[in-house]
């Protein structure tokens, strides 16, 4: 007999099956009410809930008015805090912006000092950009830079954790789907926090308005 | 794993003399139990959501068999490999072999308390295979050539200064000062190249998604995408009870597995991994393994201790139990410590090695408390101790003592004669109103002292209070 039956004759002997409508529905019936059991808001409106949780966390936030504005707000901090150069993620909406005046590359480099992602969603009640892998999406450009600094579309700003998992599995679900919450950090000396442990030590959320349309 | 291990009484009494010890327990403990209470009081619902998450993880355990199925369906059409492994000697089989056939030099490894459990780390030494652990902590402990002592914070039992000497001894060119922020910046450049070299990453699963096949994992610090992007293989290795049925009833362990942990609201990084690396994806590895064990699982989906496997290993229990915060984690001899570890141990390495572990608990129920999930830890403690008692495992000495006061107890006038002689003599031990030293009860003394009796037992006060009111 294979470990496999070995394992799965021993689970059913203790828990015999049960009908797989049954138990279907019985999943479904657990995720009823949400409410009841998940934080309030940090603030009604979406972006101040989302700022208000990033910020607590250490990362720092802007808000400007459209797609457009975003080399200028990237140069700006990219200025603060002296550094020259950057990787743009191969994502159409990064490239086609006017980077006239920013050294940019594609490439990601293992001691990256600075890239810049787009987040494909931001979630209201704890902060967290969604990334998800794909051909002009390296999981990598997350993780190695020492400055994140992300992109996150106003109109991709859900409330709650459940609908991102609704639109995660109405969709064909990626290789890597990852929620970034915060710059990495680590308690793992005498429970003492430390920012920048193996991930980007800064990061930096660019919020774009809504009068990004036409697109 | 507790290979030739003095006795658990020898462990404690060893831990209990080291004041280093109780003063690195006493850091990261404290700060953790308070991140947690902040963590709860702005969480009005948070009983709710322990609720929630309670019965989720019962109606997984309850159609286990169902959603494991439906996982390695999902999981092969992502193109995973599944494999089951009965025991822990079957997955360090089946991870050594995959490394091996991937010609594997290097291989990173993100923290995994399964990999602990089925003893991961020497088969990769063994077959001669370079490990590289990537939690800072792990790096700590593999460094130092120890296990973890806490499933959390697994180099919790060494002060700033002790990692700082391994830092200096293991890293080049040495961390240039020995404070925390230092410290991580140095292991984030030696370990930073080792990521980008691994011909392997190894991950644990905090939960496998049955509607979709992907495995998720939770850090805070991003060593576990670093060890899972980079190389061509990787491997999860995860406990089959990690099953929840879909993303959203992740979402919904999640909010309390991390609020328990470490009083955070979500780790830093939470992230699903669903097959290997797509047609045109950027980055990914080639091939994704899941090795799926049982390792007493069934066992105890089969018996008593069925409740623990709703677990999640947040550690809550042991940040607030009395007597690891007084022994730390090593003191307890198996891969989990703790009030978990207590209930575990004996499941994994056999009761008669671990009969001292259920009885190593004040019954106090904080750890029943704090638990995200509802387990009943002191009860299914109490379940190993009639256990053991019906298997005659205690020693002579403690079997007649014990059978002799069960002898006095079942005649209660004898009972009371005893109560009134003891009571009694007691008082002649006291000093200023307490008893510090007492013959045959040095083990009890030794550490606290005892209120000076009032003389007469609580049934003769009793007597004279009910005249007193006639």
């Amino acid at each position: 007999m294979t470990a496999r039956d070995t394992i799965l004759n021993a689970v059913l002997a203790a828990c015999p099956a049960g009908d797989a409508r049954a138990v279907a529905d019985a999943a479904a019936a657990l995720l009823d009410d949400p409410d009841s059991s998940r934080p309030p808001l940090a603030a009604p409106g979406l972006p101040e809930a989302f700022t208000l949780k990033a910020t607590a966390l250490g990362a720092s936030v802007e808000r400007v008015a459209n797609m457009a504005s975003v080399p200028e707000a990237v140069e700006r901090y990219l200025e603060r805090h002296g550094l020259a150069g950057l990787s743009v993620q191969p994502a159409p909406a990064l490239t086609a912006l006017d980077w006239t005046g920013i050294a940019t590359h594609d490439h990601i480099a293992a001691d990256e000092p600075a890239a810049l992602g787009l987040a494909l969603y931001g979630i209201a009640e704890s902060g967290s950009l969604v990334v998800h892998s794909g051909p002009d999406a390296p999981i990598l450009l997350s993780f190695l830079p020492l400055h994140h600094i992300v992109v996150l579309r106003e109109s991709t700003l859900l409330p709650w954790l459940e609908d991102y998992a609704a639109r995660l599995e109405a969709a064909s679900v990626p290789r890597n789907a990852i929620l970034i919450t915060g710059p990495s950090g680590t308690t793992d000396i005498e429970g003492s926090y430390v920012r920048g442990a193996h991930g980007p030590g800064f990061l930096h959320i660019i919020i774009t308005g809504t009068d990004d349309i036409p697109e | 794993m507790n290979v030739a291990l003095p006795p658990f009484k020898e462990r404690a009494r060893a831990a209990l003399a080291d004041r280093t010890l109780k003063l690195a327990i006493d850091r990261t403990t404290g700060t953790a139990e308070a991140k947690r209470a902040a963590a709860v009081a702005a969480f009005p619902e948070f009983d709710a959501a322990r609720a929630r998450g309670r019965a989720i993880k019962d109606h997984v355990i309850a159609n286990l068999g169902h959603y494991l199925e439906m996982f390695e369906r999902n999981a092969t059409a992502s193109g995973a490999h599944v494999h089951w492994a009965v025991d822990d000697a079957e997955a360090r089989a089946i991870v050594t072999r995959l490394c091996l056939d991937a010609k594997a030099k290097v291989v990173t490894r993100s923290k995994s308390m399964l990999g602990e459990e089925i003893g991961l780390p020497h088969a990769l030494a063994d077959a001669g295979i370079e490990r590289v652990e990537t939690d800072l902590a792990e790096h700590i402990i593999q460094l130092a050539g120890e296990t973890p002592s806490h499933i959390i914070w697994p180099a919790m039992h060494r002060t700033r200064e002790q990692v700082a000497e391994l830092f200096n001894a293991s890293h080049q060119p040495p961390p240039e000062a020995d404070d925390p922020a230092t410290m991580v910046q140095s292991a984030r450049r030696v370990l930073r190249e080792k990521f980008l070299g691994a011909d392997v990453g190894i991950s644990g699963a905090n939960f496998l998604v049955a509607d979709t096949g992907a495995t998720c994992t939770v850090t805070n610090e991003g060593n576990a995408e670093l060890t899972t992007t980079p190389p061509r293989v990787h491997i999860v290795t995860a406990g089959i009870e990690k099953i929840v049925p879909s993303t959203a009833h992740a979402m919904a362990l999640l909010r309390i597995l991390v609020r328990s942990a470490t009083g955070g609201e979500l780790t830093q990084y939470t992230t699903f991994h669903c097959g290997p690396k797509r047609p045109g994806d950027a980055d990914g590895p080639e091939e994704m393994h899941i090795v799926l064990v049982d390792n007493g699982r069934t066992k105890m989906l089969a018996g008593e201790f069925r409740e623990m496997l709703r677990c999640i290993r947040c550690g809550a229990c042991m940040n607030h139990c009395v007597v690891y915060r007084q022994i730390g984690g090593h003191a307890y001899g198996g891969t989990y410590p703790g009030p978990m570890g207590s209930v575990l141990t004996p499941v994994l390495d056999g009761l008669a090695a671990a009969r001292d572990l259920p009885n190593a608990c004040t019954m106090n129920g904080r750890c029943a408390e704090v638990c995200p999930v509802g387990i009943p830890i002191p009860t299914l403690l109490r379940a190993w101790r009639r256990r053991s008692w019906r298997e005659r495992l205690e020693p002579g000495a403690l079997r007649a003592g014990i059978g002799l006061w069960a002898q006095v107890a079942y005649r209660p006038a004898l009972y009371r004669l005893a109560s009134r002689i003891g009571v009694r003599a007691l008082r002649a031990f006291g000093r200023d109103g307490w008893i510090g030293s007492l013959p045959l009860a040095g083990g009890w003394t030794a550490y606290r002292d005892l209120p000076r009796p009032s003389g007469r037992t609580f049934m003769e006060q009793y007597r004279d209070q009910q005249k007193g009111r006639k």
